[in-house]
């Protein structure tokens, strides 16, 4: 069959750096073929040159024909590009929830984006309507009307992800690509989307998947070709490309001795999302952290672990329940003392907006140090620059600003700033999603170092189940704002006792039970 | 949506009858009284105490608040203590002048510095932005009246073109658009750029956005996504400097209407305070308070559909 997208020699160049070189790619209708490779090895530029974008600053070159049209030539992008986005290719981003406008309702876009593209859909309001109300579907949401008269904040984060991937849909697009889609998602919705991916491939879309998720890759993609630092090193059949999937290593002999005074210490924590007690999130969570010890949280999205964790970070306010810290009450934030604020220090997810984007990361991460030790200004500048290469950033990044380091880089530059607090009770949520394998590997090994040299508390927040064990003494699995199962890590994680964990645990091994072909096991759902 | 409507209307009506009280307060904190102003130095001070007593002046403080209320809910604003008119005619003489001035400015005003910000934000950087800013910045950082004088000299003095003043226009102002040209150019001036500049600022804003990037790369022609995707975002600032602005327009264009001698509400505002004529003074601060509680009231729902995310970032 004719391949819908065709790439030879495809180069970008920014400045004098190499993005791409000469990369050769092919696509063949109705199936799904992934681009696999680190963070930074030029996936995205790739993809965006299927659009003929690239990025200010960057030069295109080499050939690329979507759909017989050439979208970039010799001397960069074409004009044609321009009827080929949305229409022929539709990219779908990393963090999908940040594409929906906030002042449209979702339905209003939706019926615009199938009136542009779809052929019948100039003709009039209702076909353009019914197009809107299938993309819907196939995207895995309500399309009634009420629905569709919503706006983007209206909805779940997850919700928000597959609005996303309607609107993509309501452009009826020959070819999806989609970057990372699995980012961020728990055990159980990266289920889901797996089966979601195989099903659009099976209905004639032509689905070009970008990931560092060999999972997710093994389960849905049929073709492979991996790229590293802007090369394809291979292409081929993805069980032949990929390297069999590894094995977990096996979890560290006996850690730091765990004390058994609790450190932190939350009981009856009933937390709630709107004035006047509405909206209740959390019912009745207990959590603890032992002295040196730490506590897992785990569950699906929207069990509410970030609720908990801002609840005991002091952020959030609508809360009621006994929180202690060393057997004192904590309150909340902006009543707690200079110690009680460095004693329990929180990192979490989304941390770009937390930068300041006219001084120096650097200078920001150190200023913890200055206000909660009393250290001076060269002091914790050289102990932020210490802390900043053990997490695995270069001198270099030191004097950058927050809009030139990467989502990752700022992560680990979060999690630098919380420590040279030097917490008692480290509260990390999810503080990994946006990090590679080898930067997840540096984070895990200083967080394990200060556990043993500096006996720091950790309650760690994550989806990645392999790291929970390897990480965690104790596990608190949240389903829908109640503590469904509670215990030490080996027992919880080895025998389950409630249908949550069993159904993450189920759902971890993705690649392993999922083929391109054969339908999802029933218990992903 | 429509609760949020609600007890945004709610507590309108909690601030309009806060203000009354202050106004009235207030008022009565001005020295002197009308019985003082009214007489001469002759006058002795039992005379005064006399007039007073005939105006009800001397009657304690909630008494005469409870009776104004009164009067206020059931439409009676009072009797002009200067020339004894009622104070409703002071009124629906200098509002009417106003508010026409107001709302032919804002008319044209809205679609200007539409026009003027996204032109200046959609090239953020550009000769167009740099020359077109540095007028505007120019406009707002000459005075009213060194403006207004200086239009008045150029067109009514030395071309002839307009009328340089409202003198002598008495009834049929509304009659005669010309008066209108020069005092709506002065107000302009300064208008167009602030809004603009905000319109500017929310169109860099949601050009870098990602949900215009995303819009962008599904194939949404460039008209189509700054007129649907880009501009209901840049406007929520516009929106509230937009209502203030037509406050300002309403209450205090004190300096326009004095070089025009428009018979407005600032002129008419002056004067009732100078001769101590509080009922007067009362109505029209009041009038003005809730056209403001209003345009605000207006601006906070039109941004909250525009931007109704503000509802849970709280």
């Amino acid at each position: 069959m004719e391949p819908v997208i065709e790439v030879s020699g495809l180069t970008a160049h920014a400045g004098t750096a190499r993005l791409l070189d000469s990369v050769d790619l092919t696509v063949p209708p109705g199936e799904v073929t992934a681009l696999v490779g680190p963070s930074g090895s030029g996936k995205t530029t790739a993809a965006l040159a299927l659009l003929g974008e690239a990025a200010p600053g960057v030069r295109l070159s080499g050939t690329v024909r979507v759909a017989g049209i050439q979208v970039v030539g010799d001397e960069g992008q074409t004009g044609a590009a321009r009827h080929v986005r949305g229409r022929v290719v539709s990219y779908l981003p990393q963090h999908p929830a940040h594409a929906l406008n906030p002042a449209r309702r979702i339905g209003s876009v939706l019926t615009e984006l199938a009136r542009l593209h779809r052929p019948d859909g100039a003709r009039g309001r209702s076909a353009a309507t019914e197009h809107a109300a299938e993309a819907l579907r196939t995207a895995g949401l309500p399309d009634d009307t009420a629905t569709r008269r919503r706006f983007p904040h209206q909805f779940s984060g997850g919700q928000r992800q597959r609005v996303a991937l309607a609107q993509v849909l309501a452009c009826g697009p020959r070819v999806l690509v989609l970057d990372e889609p699995s980012t961020g998602l728990d055990t159980v919705a990266r289920g889901r989307l797996a089966e979601q991916l195989t099903r659009l491939a099976s209905d004639g879309h032509t689905l070009l998947l970008l990931s560092h998720d060999h999972g997710l890759v093994r389960a849905v993609a049929a073709r492979t070709v991996l790229l590293e630092r802007g090369r394809v090193t291979a292409t081929g059949r993805t069980s032949e490309v990929l390297p069999p999937p590894a094995v977990p290593p096996p979890p560290p002999a006996a850690a730091a001795p765990v004390g058994s005074r609790s450190l932190l210490d939350a009981r009856g924590l009933t937390a709630w999302l709107r004035p006047g007690g509405r909206g209740e999130i959390l019912h009745d969570v207990a959590v603890r952290v032992p002295e040196g010890g730490c506590t897992a949280v785990v569950g699906p999205s929207g069990s509410g672990k970030t609720v908990l964790a801002r609840c005991l970070a002091g952020l959030h306010e609508r809360h009621r329940g006994h929180i202690t810290f060393r057997g004192e009450p904590l309150p909340v934030l902006r009543h707690r003392t200079t110690r009680q604020i460095r004693g329990v220090q929180y990192v979490w997810q989304e941390v770009r907006n937390s930068f300041d984007e006219r001084r120096t990361v650097l200078e920001q991460v150190a200023r913890t140090a200055v206000r909660l030790r009393g250290l001076t200004v060269p002091e914790a500048e050289e102990r932020a620059r210490q802390l900043w290469e053990r997490l695995g950033l270069t001198a270099e990044h030191t004097t950058r600003h927050a809009a030139s380091l990467s989502g990752g880089e700022l992560q680990r530059a979060a999690l630098a700033r919380a420590l040279l607090a030097e917490p008692e009770v480290l509260i990390c949520d999810e503080i990994t999603t946006a990090l590679d394998a080898v930067s997840t590997e540096l984070v895990t090994a200083e967080l394990t170092r200060l556990r043993a040299e500096s006996d720091t508390a950790v309650l760690w927040i994550g989806h990645d189940l392999a790291l929970v064990e390897r990480l965690a003494d104790d596990v608190v699995v949240l389903d829908t704002g109640r503590v469904v199962e509670s215990g030490a890590a080996a027992t919880v994680l080895s025998c389950p006792r409630s249908e949550t964990t069993r159904l993450l645990l189920r759902s971890r091994h993705l690649g392993a039970t999922t083929t391109p072909s054969a339908p999802a096991p029933p218990g992903i759902q | 949506m429509l609760r949020f409507a609600l007890r945004r209307c709610g507590w309108t009506l909690v601030q309009l009858t806060a203000l009354s009280v202050i106004i009235f307060l207030l008022t009565n904190l001005l020295p002197g009284d009308a019985a003082t102003v009214d007489f001469n130095e002759q006058a002795g001070l039992d005379q005064v105490a006399q007039l007073r007593k005939q105006m009800g002046l001397d009657r304690p403080l909630a008494e005469r608040f409870a009776d104004w209320a009164h009067g206020l809910l059931t439409g009676d604003l009072g009797t002009s203590l200067v020339g004894g008119g009622a104070v409703s005619e002071v009124l629906s003489s200098s509002v009417p002048v106003t508010a026409a001035l107001a709302a032919v400015t804002i008319v044209l005003l809205v679609p200007l510095a539409v026009a003027v910000g996204l032109l200046t934000g959609l090239r953020a950087g550009s000769r167009t932005d740099r020359v077109v800013s540095a007028v505007t910045l120019t406009l707002t950082s000459v005075p009213d009246f060194v403006l207004a004088l200086l239009l008045v000299s150029v067109f009514a003095l030395r071309l002839g073109w307009l009328p340089s003043t409202w003198v002598g226009a008495d009834e049929g102002w509304w009659q005669r658009p010309e008066l209108f040209v020069l005092p709506v150019a002065v107000l302009l001036a300064r208008t167009v750029c602030v809004l603009s500049r905000q319109i500017r600022a929310g169109t860099v804003t949601a050009l870098h956005a990602g949900y215009t990037v995303q819009a962008r790369r599904l194939g949404v022609p460039p008209t189509r996504l700054v007129l649907r995707h880009v501009l209901p975002n840049a406007a929520v600032p516009g929106i509230q400097e937009l209502a203030r602005t037509g406050d300002q327009l309403l209450g205090g264009v004190l300096v326009v209407e004095a070089v025009f001698a428009i018979p407005g509400t600032a002129t008419a505002l002056v004067e009732a305070v100078q001769n101590r004529d509080v009922p007067t003074v009362q109505a029209l601060t009041l009038a003005l308070a809730a056209v403001a509680c209003l345009l605000n009231l207006a601006a906070d729902l039109v941004s909250q559909r525009l931007a109704p995310r503000s509802e849970v970032l709280r």
